[in-house]
């Protein structure tokens, strides 16, 4: 499983760069593309807005077929207060935008990647391709969330991959 | 700015003669740029212990506060390049003390002309 969240959040900040190379977020003085996955950060980024925060959570196990069948849900969580310069006026074209840009992240063809392992980037090697694909649903879009002065929402796709061998 | 800085060595007297104490700030030191190890969670980020002193520990019930010394604050905004209190507490890992890592759950600040004395912080204790 986790190299299907592993491939996919990559898949996910590389698209992200070629839609809006202006999404982006500063995180422990370090500019990146403006997508993170919660459960890899420290607990005060989690607030973040303006960026797409991705959360792993309900897990499904198919054991009919060659190889397991594993589907994931992965939530986008992102939130707008708009541009402080314009008072947050435009917040709900700001969070337009960001739905739009996820859209196109997410619908852009192929909806699939080959399965990488990242592992040995722990010890400073490379990424290994592995002999499966990840692949994955069209997004559904939550209702709009009032959160103080910042507009949320949730969006939600389906994640799939085959277990392979050996796999964490 | 002159009864600031009075009010501020009059905290700082005060937690000194009221058992004033040394307390480590964890902070997580900046990121390797372009290194998806650490945005992947396979690599864990160094920290680094900021000293704060003199501060005060009280707990009372469950309730975990730290009165902390707002020159001390200042010292490490200066020194970590943080633009305010309120960043430095919110991206800081947590406080230390007596070996327990305790999570900053709020912050706020006493004021004396418009400026800080000392910092409140209440604390989360680490589960056991």
């Amino acid at each position: 499983m986790q190299n299907a969240k592993d491939t996919f959040y990559e898949v996910i900040c590389g698209r992200l760069v070629g839609v809006n190379p202006e999404r982006t977020i500063v995180l422990r003085g370090v500019v990146r593309p403006g997508v993170l996955v919660e459960e890899n950060e420290l607990l005060s980024a989690i607030a973040l807005p303006d960026c797409f925060r991705l959360e792993w959570s309900v897990a499904k196990v198919d054991p009919g077929g060659k190889m397991p069948l594993v589907t994931l849900q992965c939530s986008f969580l992102y939130e707008t207060a708009g541009s402080a310069i314009n008072g947050g006026i435009d917040r709900g074209r700001a969070l337009a935008a960001m739905d739009a840009e996820l859209q196109s992240v997410i619908s852009a063809l192929p909806q699939n990647s080959l399965k990488m392992n990242y592992a040995g980037l722990a010890f400073r090697g490379v990424t290994t391709a592995m002999s499966t694909n990840v692949w994955w649903s069209d997004s559904v879009f939550g209702e709009t969330v009032v959160n103080n002065d910042r507009l949320a929402r949730t969006t939600t796709v389906q994640v799939m991959s085959y277990q392979e061998a050996g796999e964490l | 700015m002159q009864s600031s800085n009075g009010a501020i060595r009059l905290a700082d007297a005060v937690m000194q003669s009221g058992g004033g104490r040394t307390v480590l700030l964890r902070i997580a030191i900046p990121a390797v740029p372009g290194d998806p190890a650490e945005q992947l969670g396979l690599a864990t980020p160094e920290y680094q212990d900021i000293a704060l002193a003199p501060a005060t520990f009280h707990k009372a019930n469950s309730v975990s506060k730290l009165l902390v010394s707002a020159s001390a604050v200042h010292e490490a905004l200066g020194s970590l390049g943080f633009d305010s209190a309120d960043v430095l507490f919110e991206t800081a890992v947590g406080v230390m003390i007596d070996d327990l890592i305790y999570k900053i759950k709020n912050s706020y600040s006493s004021q004396a002309v418009g400026l800080p004395y000392c910092y409140w912080l209440t604390l989360e204790p680490p589960v056991r």
